[in-house]
């Protein structure tokens, strides 16, 4: 240990003398005075060199007189222990020095080694505690004054006996000081102060500290705050409890930024539990962390701790789960969401559900992906009531085409209830006509029988004059076509019986054409385009040979001087019902069947458009009188009708007509 | 005058009955008595004894048919071939027949009748005479 530095501040050199020898002589060399001056100014001077440890200090110096040394000293360098020398008449002033910070003091001629040594080490000793001290104090009392928490003293009574800066503010307090002796009722509201003094009291009570207590506080003027607060039991040395000490840190600003949290959680809770839609996030593994109710509701769970943790396989059969893994781990892998999906599912009872998912990949800090977001809502409803639609979409096409089929069936009725109409009228008209033509014809041929008698007895005399003759000739031909009209009348009008056999429609036209070959007069030819072996027909060959007979003298008729007749037999495959069936009789055709055609083609004047519907009235003729009946085509469509068979005229483009006959086979 | 060949014609159409009696007399082949009340046609008949009877249908007070019957029935009669006339069936179908009585279509010629008459009452005379 180095030994210590002491210097000597003394005028009176007796007394310089003494008090050196009897600091140095220490035989364990602690003390030895290394300087000495007789003035304060050059002992501050050296000791701010920092050459000595300790200073002894005369108080009768010449600079400086009394007390006054001792302050100027301590002033310039207070970390310097001083110990203050007097006289026995000036101990008064030693003592006051010691008050003011000396160390200790020494009445000069009471002074011995042993007594000066001593005080020079106490004196060493504590001033190096009292700095020691006063460094902790000044730490304390950086702390205290410094630390935005609040700390306090208290007394048993709680009453405040010490309190810091940051409390200090807070109750708007000038110095410390004015909140000393009062208590928290002075500061807070009634009831943490209450708060605050029940346990301030179990503190003391029990010892034990309470440590971070949130509490809430209301100030006397109504602002309020939130801190954290620690409370201690205040002991003395003794280990006696002597009041409480506290320190608390308001909190205000974390507490509403909690709140405002977890408002905000609450928030996003009851907005993702409201909504529809099942939400829920999984991680990586596809383990769930977080769900909504309708998730919940969706997976049969009824708390969100049955699902966390757990995989979709806790939940679903493992087809359907392995479905859903798959589609997870998709959009982990790829990292891209899937959007708007429709999953065919099943929910807990067993029953198809459909779900329209999005999966959103969820992404964290350096894109390290960290699971999934999915959102799924269930879409079963609009799914049924969609394929409902569609069924009844279907439903109405089906009754929409039932319904156009009925409507067609009801105007193919109707139709033919009007041909049937028509044909009734016209059967009625044939039926009034036949009735006249036999009662006429009965009193028209009478009187042709008696003019015929005649005419014929009269030309079987020997005429001697050549106009008689010609004239009896005239009569007789004129009888004849008389007979001729009412015969055709009776043609068509007659009750008809078809005789019917199985004839060949060749057969019957080859004699016909024989029968015609007398109108034959001018420059005609004959184009024979007979099918060989048509099948045999049902027909009455008579009446069938008439209705040739019939067309082949309208056509010849037709092509006046001369002109080429063209007939024509095929057999075929009915394909459609076209114009060339009759309306009327499109009913016993059809498609598919086989048909026998029979066609004769003139080249003659064709007939005039308007007229086409015409042709078959009986009476309608152009030819002029004698030559035309009207009655040909009359009673071709009677026959054909007769024989279920149709009839069709048509102009051919270049020139003439075309007489179209079908027969069914 | 034995081998003239006896016509018989039963129409209410007087001049119709008149001429043809006229007409057929005139050749000199034939006889012809002709009758217009068809109620007193049979007892006519079997007074006259025809070699064929021509026989209209439509007559007033009785029909054609009924004549015919009635000639039918008689045995003095019963062989008698008998054609109808008529004019209500257009000449095409004359060849048929009605009731199984052949018939003919009027106005008939002249013609028409006497071979309808020979048809059924051949002459040996005309048959030896090419
Ligand atoms: N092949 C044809 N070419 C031109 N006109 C025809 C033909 N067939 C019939 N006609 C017309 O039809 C009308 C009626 O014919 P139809 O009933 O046989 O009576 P008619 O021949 O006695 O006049 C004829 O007058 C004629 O104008």
């Amino acid at each position: 240990m180095a030994a210590i530095r002491v210097l000597l501040i003394e005028d009176n050199p007796g007394d310089v003398f003494l008090l050196r020898e009897m600091v140095n002589d220490d035989p364990s060399q602690r003390c030895r005075v290394v300087a000495q001056t007789d003035r304060v100014s050059s002992g501050i001077e050296l000791l701010q060199q920092g050459e000595a440890d300790v200073v002894l200090l005369d108080l009768t110096l010449p600079d400086c007189q009394g007390l006054e040394s001792f302050e100027r000293l301590h002033a310039a360098v207070p970390h310097i222990p001083v110990v203050v020398l007097s006289g026995t008449d000036d101990e008064e002033f030693a003592a006051q020095a010691v008050h003011l910070g000396a160390q200790e003091y020494l009445v000069k001629g009471r002074i011995d080694t042993h007594l000066i040594h001593r005080a020079l080490r106490y004196a060493i000793e504590r001033s190096r505690s009292e700095s020691e001290l006063a460094q902790e104090r000044d730490l304390l009392h950086t702390l205290l004054e410094n630390i935005p928490d609040r700390i306090y003293f208290k007394d048993e009574q709680s009453r405040f006996i010490r309190i810091n800066r940051a409390l200090q503010e807070l109750f708007h307090l000038a110095r410390p000081e004015q909140a000393y002796g009062k208590t928290d009722a002075d500061f807070y509201g009634a009831e943490h102060s209450a708060e605050a003094l029940a346990d301030e009291a179990q503190v003391m009570d029990t010892r034990m500290p309470i440590f971070n207590k949130v509490e809430f506080e209301t100030l006397q003027d109504g602002s309020r705050s939130w801190s954290l607060t620690t409370k201690l039991p205040l002991q003395d040395r003794r280990g006696r409890v002597v009041g409480t000490c506290g320190i608390s840190r308001e909190i205000t600003q974390i507490k509403e930024m909690e709140e405002q949290l977890a408002t905000e959680r609450n928030l996003l809770r009851s907005l993702i539990d409201n909504l529809p839609d099942i939400i829920f996030l999984k991680d990586a593994q596809g383990r769930y962390l977080l769900d909504n109710v309708a998730h919940l509701r969706w997976i049969g769970a009824s708390d969100a701790s049955e699902v966390v943790g757990r995989t979709v396989y806790d939940f679903f059969p493992d087809d359907v789960a392995d479905a859903f893994h798959a589609a997870d781990l998709a959009v982990i892998a790829s990292r891209c969401p899937m959007l708007n999906q429709e999953e065919r599912s099943l929910d807990r009872a067993g029953r198809e559900r459909w779900l329209l998912t999005s999966k959103i990949p969820w992404l964290g800090e350096g894109d390290a992906i960290l699971g999934l977001v999915c959102i799924s809502r269930d879409i079963t409803e609009q799914k049924l009531s969609q394929q409902h639609l569609k069924q009844a979409n279907a439903d109405l096409a089906a009754s929409r085409e039932e319904l156009l089929k009925t409507v067609k069936r009801l105007r193919d009725a109707h139709q033919e209830l009007r041909d049937v109409q028509l044909q009734l009228i016209e059967a009625e008209k044939m039926k009034s006509i036949g009735r006249l033509a036999a009662g006429v014809a009965h009193e028209v041929k009478n009187p042709l029988a008696v003019i015929k008698m005649g005419v014929e007895f009269l030309s079987a005399q020997e005429l001697t004059d050549e106009t008689s003759s010609l004239i009896l000739k005239e009569m007789a031909e004129a009888v004849d076509r008389a007979d001729g009209v009412i015969g055709g009348l009776l043609d068509f009008s007659a009750p008809k019986r078809l005789q019917v056999e199985r004839e060949d429609l060749n057969t019957i036209i080859d004699q016909a054409l024989k029968l015609v070959r007398g109108e034959l007069k001018g420059a005609y030819e004959i184009v024979r385009e007979l099918q060989p072996n048509l099948p045999p027909l049902a027909l009455d060959a008579a009446k069938i040979s008439q209705v040739f007979i019939n067309l082949l003298t309208n056509a010849i008729h037709s092509m006046g001087q001369g002109g080429v007749l063209t007939v024509r037999t095929y057999s075929k495959q009915l394909t459609g019902v076209g114009a060339n069936v009759g309306g009327s009789r499109s009913e016993s055709f059809r498609i598919g069947g086989q048909i026998v055609v029979a066609e004769i083609d003139d080249t003659g004047c064709g007939i005039p458009e308007d007229k086409l519907s015409k042709v078959f009235e009986p009476f309608f003729t152009t030819k002029p009188t004698g030559q035309g009946t009207g009655l040909g085509l009359s009673v071709v469509r009677t026959i054909v009708d007769l024989h279920g068979a149709t009839i069709d005229l048509r102009n051919l483009p270049e020139c003439g007509t075309r007489a179209c006959l079908m027969f069914q086979v | 005058m034995n081998d003239k060949k006896r016509i018989f014609i039963v129409d209410d159409e007087s001049g119709f009955t008149r001429l043809l009696k006229l007409t057929l007399e005139k050749t000199g082949n034939y006889l012809v008595r002709e009758e217009n009340d068809g109620t007193t046609a049979w007892l006519a008949a079997r007074e006259f004894k025809p070699d064929i009877v021509f026989l209209d249908i439509v007559m007033p007070k009785i029909d054609g048919g009924e004549v015919a019957r009635k000639i039918r029935s008689d045995p003095m009669l019963a062989h008698v071939p008998i054609i109808f006339l008529t004019a209500i069936v257009a000449e095409r179908e004359t060849l048929q027949e009605i009731g199984g009585f052949p018939f003919l279509a009027k106005p008939v010629s002249l013609e028409a009748i006497t071979h309808c008459i020979e048809h059924h009452l051949p002459s040996p005379a005309a048959e030896e005479t090419p």
